[in-house]
């Protein structure tokens, strides 16, 4: 008892010192935080017994209870709304409109074309320009998309995964544009295509080239891009595709346990590519096992990096994750019902720390979202951060029994996951065969046994029906989109410097068949040169060959 | 008649095929052979699949708003293969208003968000077995049942102030009921007496006092009927058959169904074909 009573003295001692340095840089939103009976609230709760140490204060190995020591004390999460939809001029003025309402970060949704690497005008591309995101053929589209938006201002979070690398390379030649260098720029690409091949399917390359282009981004970044987040390991996706939250985090953390190696073998340090590492996950409806999810998921991160890796860096050991409400839960029945779920998800999500959060829209089970959804969205987060006063003090579930024995059953049985995909010899091998998949699919269709037998009640669907549903006004892309970024290719095809871009192009084909050779500065010569996606990735596809599903 | 083909496609560049794999799979365990071809399909690649394997239907999932653009183009697709006959349904994420336009261009039926996988089924089965579809509608009202603390109290009313004939007073021991039936054209009016604590008229009658207890339908082939409805999703109190008064065979279907108005279907005797 004594034993353990010095060494919490000590850690907490740690805290104290780290939450002064702390506050002197990121001062708390409030003196004194009080409830609406004056109780005075305290920065943490905890006890010192002998969990305090498996749990670490907060900002403190192994992270258990947060990554900062003061989390939403001193600054809420970003609020950070998934958006774009048509063409890069609409997608501008609904990001303007989402700044003015008071969001913090950008967060770019493209259509599938571009996320496969295909021009508007491809024969592939047909019926789907601009309908789940922005079109962005080419730098041109990509300037439109950020006009007068201060990019040393605002951080920008692309979801792109295949041609990630042409998307950050655009990015990076606006910035340069607007004056703000390389080294400033914040944000996050998606990057992580291990999962595409599990759950998104917007995957170009077969594996090997995909995680070669990774490891490129990596050390680009690390040495010209250092605030760049460079990757965003996603379990989101395993999780809208049927998994568990068991799995949800299992087969992230293994995938992540991939790009590590892979670019340790590519012959990178670990802490010089490890700070950058971010992660995204689901929040859906089972609320306890929701927060304890994200605190297990933690805790498991920062052994593996420190014990396993042997990283040095802190910042290496600390999982930051981006956290979007669950899409799959979402009802098409009354669909109002759904700001409910979303506002239960959310706060699971704040509830297990999250960096930042997207809310989803109520109608998204129906189309893209109206822009009256996207507030309602925005203000429920609004809500939670300002009024619900669950962001006053750090990590309040903490010392729960049923959180923390939640947390511990989740991380045990993460790592017999992590254990067999090892054995299978690791999470790229993992999915070459298939076992993910199979795991998810088993699971996803378990869930819809379980709904059509009513097992599992979902309010409107299964239960509690009514007899006639309303239509709501939902979003519509203007099929006009498809022909008008048709034309403005062929445009741009005459106007820009022919020669130029197929010097840019033969550049880049020589490099890619140098194993060695970093990619980027090829991408982003070419990008500069107003190269469109499609040319860059049918330059690649004819030397990577393409990935064609299991 | 062999296994029914289908053929699960992902038209477009839409990578969620989670709908597409679990419909893949329920439909296989109702027997069905299924092909999925996996992603990023072109209409053209579909229809050439489907007439390769020669399927008897097609289902397109799409959740990325292509849908519009996508599905009509799978339909001209299989007409210059001259393979218009088989029909293809949809699915996915697709907005209710979008599907007068899908059905017009030849879509034959838009499962959206939230249907169940044996409703599907049970369509597909139909829509390719014709003999499945031959259950006729309900022909008449076979009787309205009527609950009451006592038949003989009430029984003159029927009788002798609306000059009805009884047909006939027996106890259904297996439902604990006493009844009485009384002609009415070529309905009846069913009055119904509990004769045990804990038959379901006797709880009814508790709860909600004397009155209009049910309607129930004249049908055929209840059995088969009951095992479709089931399979549409449609709450049953009695999922088989059983015997209810003058040998006839009945079931309940949950109030739920219907607004809370209960409905009983009933096969006599003269219905069930030759026996």
């Amino acid at each position: 008892m004594d034993k353990n009573y010095d060494r919490n003295w000590k850690q907490e001692q740690e805290w104290r010192d780290s939450v002064d340095r702390t506050i002197k840089r990121f001062p708390e939103r409030k003196d004194t935080f009080t409830t609406s009976s004056n109780i005075e609230v305290d920065r943490l709760y905890y006890s010192r017994d002998k969990n305090a140490e498996k749990l670490g204060f907060p900002g403190q190995y192994p992270f258990t209870r947060g990554i900062q020591p003061t989390m939403y004390r001193s600054r809420f999460w970003t609020m950070r709304q998934y958006a774009g939809f048509g063409s890069a001029k609409e997608t501008n003025k609904r990001f303007r409109y989402l700044l003015e309402q008071g969001q913090t970060g950008l967060s770019v949704a493209f259509d599938l074309p571009t996320q496969i690497g295909y021009d508007s005008d491809d024969d592939m591309a047909e019926g789907e320009v601009g309908k789940v995101g922005v079109a962005i053929d080419s730098l041109q589209d990509m300037e439109q998309l950020l006009d007068q938006i201060p990019l040393d201002q605002v951080s920008t979070s692309m979801t792109i995964n295949a041609p990630a690398s042409v998307l950050l390379c655009m990015y990076i030649a606006v910035g340069e544009k607007q004056g703000v260098p390389m080294e400033k720029l914040t944000g996050t690409i998606q990057n992580d295509i291990l999962k595409e091949y599990i759950a998104r399917g917007t995957y170009i390359f077969p594996p090997k080239p995909s995680m070669r282009l990774i490891t490129n981004i990596f050390e680009y970044c690390a040495e010209h891009v250092p605030k760049f987040n460079t990757i965003s390991i996603s379990g989101y996706h395993i999780r809208e595709a049927g998994s568990t939250a068991v799995q949800e985090v299992a087969f992230t953390i293994a995938n992540g346990m991939a790009y590590v190696d892979a670019a340790l073998e590519s012959g990178l340090d670990i802490d010089a590519f490890a700070p950058r590492l971010a992660f995204f996950f689901n929040a859906h409806n089972n609320f306890f096992e929701e927060v304890a999810k994200f605190r297990a998921a933690r805790r498991i991160w920062a052994r593996i990096m420190k014990e396993h890796y042997e990283a040095k860096n802190p910042k290496s050991w600390k999982l930051r994750f981006h956290t979007q409400t669950g899409g799959s839960t979402l009802t098409a029945q009354q669909p109002d019902n759904n700001i409910v779920r979303v506002t239960l998800q959310a706060l699971a999500a704040v509830m297990g720390g999250t960096q930042s959060l997207h809310t989803n829209s109520r109608d998204e089970a129906l189309a893209l979202p109206t822009e009256e959804s996207a507030r309602i969205a925005l203000r429920t987060q609004q809500i939670i951060a300002h009024e619900s006063g669950v962001a006053d003090t750090v990590d309040p579930f903490g010392g729960s029994y049923y959180v923390e024995e939640l947390t511990d059953r989740i991380e045990t049985e993460v790592e017999d996951y992590l254990e067999r995909i090892q054995v299978i010899g690791g999470a790229v091998q993992a999915v070459e065969e298939g076992f993910m998949q199979r795991e998810i699919h088993q699971n996803a269709y378990e869930t819809q046994k379980r709904i059509e037998a009513n097992e599992e009640i979902i309010v409107g669907l299964n239960q509690f029906q009514l007899d006639e549903e309303v239509n709501p006004d939902l979003l519509k892309v203007d099929e006009k989109l498809e022909q008008e970024q048709k034309q403005s290719i062929k445009d741009l095809k005459q106007k820009r410097e022919h020669q130029a871009v197929q010097e840019k192009l033969e550049a880049l084909r020589k490099a890619s068949l140098q194993g060695e050779t970093n990619l980027i500065p090829f991408i982003l010569d070419a990008v500069k040169a107003y190269a469109t996606i499609g040319e860059i990735c049918n330059v690649l596809r004819n030397e990577f060959g393409e990935y064609t599903g299991m | 008649m062999g296994k029914i083909r289908v053929l699960i496609a992902k038209p477009g560049l839409d990578g969620h095929d989670r709908g597409a794999l679990v419909i893949s799979q329920a439909l296989r365990d109702h027997g069905m052979e299924v092909i999925y071809t996996g992603l990023r399909q072109t209409p053209a690649q579909i229809a050439q699949a489907a007439v390769q394997e020669d399927v008897d239907v097609i289902g397109l999932s799409s959740l990325s708003g292509a849908h519009k653009s996508l599905f009509p183009k799978v339909i001209d697709a299989l007409a210059e293969r001259n393979a218009s006959d088989i029909p293809v349904v949809g699915g996915g994420v697709i907005p209710g208003e979008d599907i007068p336009f899908l059905l017009e261009k030849g879509i034959k039926k838009v499962f959206t968000s939230g249907s169940s996988t044996e409703a599907l089924a049970s369509y597909i089965k139909q829509l390719i077995d014709p003999k499945e579809k031959k259950l006729e509608s309900p022909t008449k009202i076979a009787h309205i049942g009527i609950a009451v603390n006592n038949i003989d109290e009430v029984l003159s009313f029927y009788t002798d102030s609306l000059g009805l004939k009884v047909e006939g007073v027996e106890e259904v021991s297996s439902e604990g009921v006493k009844v009485a039936f009384l002609k009415i054209g070529e309905s009846r009016i069913e009055l119904l007496e509990p004769i045990e604590e804990t038959s379901a008229i006797k709880r009814f009658l508790d709860r909600k006092g004397e009155g209009i207890h049910h309607i129930a339908l004249e049908v055929d082939e209840l059995e088969e009927r009951l095992s479709r409805l089931k399979s549409e999703g449609i709450p049953l109190i009695n999922e088989e058959p059983k015997t209810g008064a003058h040998n006839s065979q009945v079931a309940f279907l949950h109030p739920k169904a219907a607004n809370g108005v209960l409905f009983e279907l009933c096969q006599h005797q003269e219905n069930r074909g030759a026996e």
